[in-house]
């Protein structure tokens, strides 16, 4: 696979030399020991299949051993989630393969370029936010929309790393349009989804969350360090709807108390206007953020500059030395320092790397614009919050703004499995043209294909691997259809590797063999239906028919003949009767098939008779006698039950 | 390629409910209560490879559509076919399983519980799975088609059920879809779109016989399911493969009224679907008002639903409706007869889909 790890010094992804612990998987309805032997073996998916052994039992005891089946799935998605994303994938990717398909027929009639890139763009940016609608909609986790003056954090529905991770290619790769404000979309990013950054170290979303279940409580709030502390980091990445929210929960805007602190209030409420009125280099804002939009860079840093200016003006106050109340003052300077780009302040405010960057945007560099140095910022930023752990989003990250494909790629594979690399391929490919080259390119080593289609082919197989994702649903094919190279070959492997017992599933998978045109592989497989050993006579012809297998029917055919021959009874008529029916016209080369069919005539006009029927039915039955008698495939062996029959009739 | 008529957004509502389980069948159960609608739903676990039945309450608008677990009944194999008696007092479950054994459930018309259940599981009974089931209108009397060529007709008692042997082909005719025509007739469907006509007062054998004749050696197909509808008992309307749908009126048993279907010659352009025709019921929903006016011989309007996913009606001489176009197949659908605006459907993609008609 390419840009794999080797611990080598030139392994493309950093390799933690310390390996994680082994996951441990615990087993349901095991029996109790002691046990003899226990075998393990892979079962179908990710399902390790363990074989319980017990020791030769006394006689009468039935308990000979036990299997049970452990599911080894890794990650943090549910079964019938991964299967319902796989599911809800299928759609947009198939739209976006047809989209490409007929742009590159366009092209290659030589229509106009320019506007199919921009129409390319917008196809892509569709099936992102499809693919991202489909991982789930918990957006700004943060707001406080809540009327509840207390609640400052809004409880949402828990996001996922692989929406997190998804939503981060999406900002950098199929946002075109959005690089402009590339630092305000990893404020927002980072909002949605900086509970998810680290589970041991704290984040600014863990503190604010430990804050509002003490604010509860609180009598005098301002006394306590850990609500200015929430403040600073609040604003230290950028979410000033918190801030604000928090500050005027101040004790000096209690009504009994404003009078005798005007000027501490007026302090309180000088900050949280200026936060609210904080220049943002962004087309909008959500409902219920805060800041004023800007849409040029010459207009953003004009209102920046005078923003800042106000900030100066403040900290150069008389005020402060009127302001009794130390925690607010000295909070409210640590305010200040932040907005004013202040490096120790906001370090202090940011509990990692990611946080700190995102500060860095905000307060230190809020003109960046683009990747322009993005890379070197976040390597300075790690020096400054270095942390044991490295988070998948990091690294991801990492590779992203370090503009490295293949590391982007390993990540994605890595972390969030097989469905991400297939999918995220379609966004890293679009803005860049080397990219598209290392992906696109027939690899040598990969047994000439391109890193593109071994993603796809890896993801089918995983498809392949589960009875609901294959059997029925289609899904693997598209996919493997989207391979040029191996695609097909792999998709007629797997449709021989079906099982053919079931007539539904049978039937499912003869559709997939019409919708891709697999007609030798239908009529194989239908050849491979072995009712007929089964005792399901007329299903085994009725598959046979359908295979067009010649040879097959008329050794049937043959049989039959022999069967009927030997018991010739009217109650076994109305058994074969069917069956003959069935075997129809194209058996007719087979003599003895031909004789039958004619005396199924004849004794279908005798029983009319015998029904009361009589004329018509009766010169019908002469006339197929007539016809038996003459014909000469008529066995000799008939002629008996002939006269027989046609006596009874008289 | 198929034409279809396109209904206008704003006649269709459509929901679709992700379940945790792939739905071999789903059926609408008779309401009693006037609150939520009762469905049972036939699921099948991939994971653990286990079977069960489950009712569940519909939420409708003014909620939003949710199924709502009631209870639950293991089955033990995988259920093939699936019906509902239309007895308010007291609905019958019966299920039909892959492996010859069929169940019936007693539920409580009120709070949805499963009050008892009875089986015959032996080996006398079927062999190999049951394809076709039907529910005499008040749940007393049952009819199994299977794979093994056996037509059986069970008996529903109060505490214990009884079945006796219609017919045995031994295997050299296979049985895919029943269905009641009155309490003495019934019609069974087959392979090589084969539809048979039986009447318990003529026994030894099927009374009438019906091969399609269109659907020869490689186009040759097999029937999934059948209807008839109470008001004309002398038309078994049948599904199944390439998209056929087709009525056999037994007045004049030679001449098929093909439906749908693309192995069919002149009608070729107009199929919505090309694929199995999993399921097919009479839609009482269209043209209800008009019912009296039709000619007995016309054949009413017909629901169907394919594994290339499309729900729609076709009818004699239209255009078909298409209510629902699924990028997965759509394995089974039930009109609520209580309320023919509204019908359920399973989707592959292991989700029911409720679309209720203006």
């Amino acid at each position: 696979m390419p840009g794999l790890v080797s611990d080598s010094g030139d392994s493309l992804v950093p390799f933690s030399p310390e390996p994680s612990p082994p996951p441990l998987y615990r087993l349901r309805h095991a029996p109790r020991p002691p046990h003899s032997r226990i075998a393990i073996s892979w079962a179908r998916g990710n399902c390790l299949r363990v074989s319980f052994f017990t020791n030769p039992s006394p006689p009468g005891d039935q308990s000979g051993g036990k299997v049970v089946e452990v599911s080894v799935g890794s990650g943090e998605l549910h079964d019938v989630q991964r299967r319902r994303i796989a599911y809800g994938s299928v759609s947009p990717f198939a739209l976006l393969q047809s989209q490409k398909n007929s742009m590159s027929a366009l092209a290659g009639m030589g229509v106009g370029s320019s506007t199919n890139v921009a129409e390319w763009w917008e196809h892509v940016m569709a099936f992102s936010d499809d693919i991202s609608s489909l991982l789930g909609n918990p957006k700004r986790a943060t707001s406080s929309i809540i009327e509840d003056e207390k609640v400052v954090l809004k409880n949402v529905e828990e996001p996922t790393c692989l929406k997190a991770a998804w939503e981060l290619i999406e900002i950098f790769y199929a946002e075109k349009q959005s690089q402009a404000w590339l630092p305000e979309r990893l404020v927002d990013w980072l909002a949605s989804y900086d509970c998810l950054l680290s589970t041991t170290e704290g984040t600014v979303h863990s503190e604010l969350v430990d804050l509002q279940k003490e604010l509860a409580t609180l009598q005098v709030i301002e006394n306590d360090q850990k609500y200015w502390q929430g403040i600073s980091s609040a604003l230290a990445v950028g979410w000033l709807d918190i801030v604000v929210k928090l500050l005027r929960l101040h004790g000096s805007y209690q009504l009994d108390q404003l009078g005798n602190r005007e000027t501490e209030n007026g302090l309180v409420e000088a900050i949280a206007v200026l936060v609210s009125k904080m220049p943002r280099m962004r087309p909008e804002l959500a409902n219920g953020t805060l800041g004023e939009c800007f849409n040029t860079k010459p207009e953003y840093m004009k209102a920046w500059e005078r923003w800042r200016g106000q900030i100066t003006k403040l900290e150069c106050s008389a005020f402060w030395v009127q302001c009794e109340h130390n925690q607010t003052r000295e909070g409210l300077r640590k305010l200040l320092q932040i907005m004013l780009g202040n490096t120790n302040s906001i370090i202090d405010a940011s509990f990692n790397w990611m946080e700190l960057y995102v500060s860095h945007f905000l307060y230190i560099k809020p003109f960046t614009m683009g990747l322009e140095g993005m890379d070197s910022l976040a390597q300075k930023c790690m020096q400054l919050k270095p942390s044991s752990h490295s988070h998948e989003l990091m690294r991801l990250m990492l590779g992203i703004i370090g503009e490295n494909t293949e590391v982007v790629l390993a990540e994605c594979s890595r972390s969030f499995g097989p469905w991400m690399v297939a999918h995220a391929i379609e966004l890293l490919t679009i803005g860049s043209s080397g990219a598209e080259t290392l992906l696109h390119e027939e690899q040598y080593n990969l047994g000439g294909i391109s890193i593109e289609e071994l993603y796809r082919l890896v993801y089918a197989q995983v498809l392949s691997s589960h009875a609901l994702t294959w059997q029925a649903s289609e899904i693997a094919p598209v996919y493997l259809m989207s391979c040029a190279t191996q695609g097909m070959r792999l998709l007629e492997i797997l449709l021989y590797k079906q099982p053919v017992q079931q007539n539904k599933i049978l039937l499912k998978t003869l559709e997939i063999c019409r919708l891709y045109e697999l007609d030798s592989i239908s009529s194989d497989i239908m050849k491979g239906v072995r009712q007929w050993k089964h005792g399901r006579k007329g299903s085994g012809v009725f598959w046979l028919q359908k295979a067009q297998d010649e040879v097959r029917l008329n050794r049937i055919s043959q049989q039959l003949f022999d069967y009927v021959g030997r018991s010739i009874s009217d109650n076994s008529f109305k058994q074969w009767e069917g069956l003959i029916e069935l075997l129809g016209q194209e058996a007719k080369t087979v003599s003895g098939l031909d004789f039958l069919h004619k005396y199924r005539d004849f004794k279908k006009s005798l029983q009319q008779i015998t029904d009361g029927k009589a004329s018509d039915a009766a010169r019908q039955a002469v006339e197929s006698l007539i016809l038996l008698m003459k014909n000469p495939s008529t066995p000799q062996k008939f002629w008996l039950p002939l006269l027989h029959d046609s006596v009874s009739s008289l | 390629m198929a034409v279809v008529v396109e209904p206008s957004s704003s006649d269709l509502q459509i929901h679709r409910l992700p379940q945790p389980k792939y739905i071999d069948a789903l059926r609408w159960l008779p309401l009693i209560s006037a609150l939520d609608n009762p469905i049972a739903l036939a699921l099948h676990d991939s994971h653990s490879a286990t079977s069960s039945i489950e009712i569940h309450a519909l939420k409708t608008p003014p909620n939003p559509p949710s199924l709502d677990l009631q209870s639950s009944w293991p089955c033990p194999s995988r259920v093939s076919s699936l019906r509902v008696s239309q007895t308010p007092q007291k609905p019958l479950i019966a299920a039909s399983t892959f492996d010859g054994s069929l169940h019936f459930l007693a539920t409580h018309p009120v709070n949805l519980s499963i009050q008892s259940d009875t089986s015959i599981a032996e080996k006398g009974f079927h062999v190999g799975p049951i394809w076709g089931v039907d529910l005499l209108g008040s749940g007393g009397e049952c009819v199994t088609g299977g794979e093994d060529g056996r037509v059986n007709l069970v008996t529903v008692g109060e505490s214990r059920l009884s079945y006796r042997r219609v017919f045995d082909s031994e295997g050299l005719v296979s049985y895919t879809a029943a269905k009641w025509a009155s309490p003495a007739e019934f019609a069974t469907g087959g392979l090589g779109f084969s539809l048979q006509w039986w009447d318990q007062r003529k026994p030894g054998g099927a009374v009438s016989q019906f091969k399609g004749g269109w659907g020869r050696g490689g186009s040759s197909g097999i029937v999934h399911s059948i209807d008839i509808h109470p008001s004309r008992k002398h038309t078994c309307v049948g599904g199944g493969s390439s998209g056929t749908v087709f009525a056999w009126d037994l007045r004049w048993p030679e001449q098929p009224v093909v439906l749908s279907g693309i192995g069919t010659g002149e009608r070729e352009n107009t199929s919505p679907s090309e694929s199995e025709v999993w399921e097919v019921q009479y839609d009482c929903f269209v043209h209800s008002s008009n019912i009296s006016n039709v000619s007995s011989s016309r054949i009413l309007p017909v629901m169907m639903c394919s594994e290339d996913g499309i729900l729609a009606v076709v009818e004699e001489g239209e255009e078909p409706a298409e209510l629902l176009a699924e990028p997965c197949a759509i394995n089974s659908f039930d009109i609520n007869v209580q309320n023919p605006s509204t019908v359920i459907c399973s989707l592959e993609w292991e989700s029911v889909a409720i679309i209720t008609r203006q």
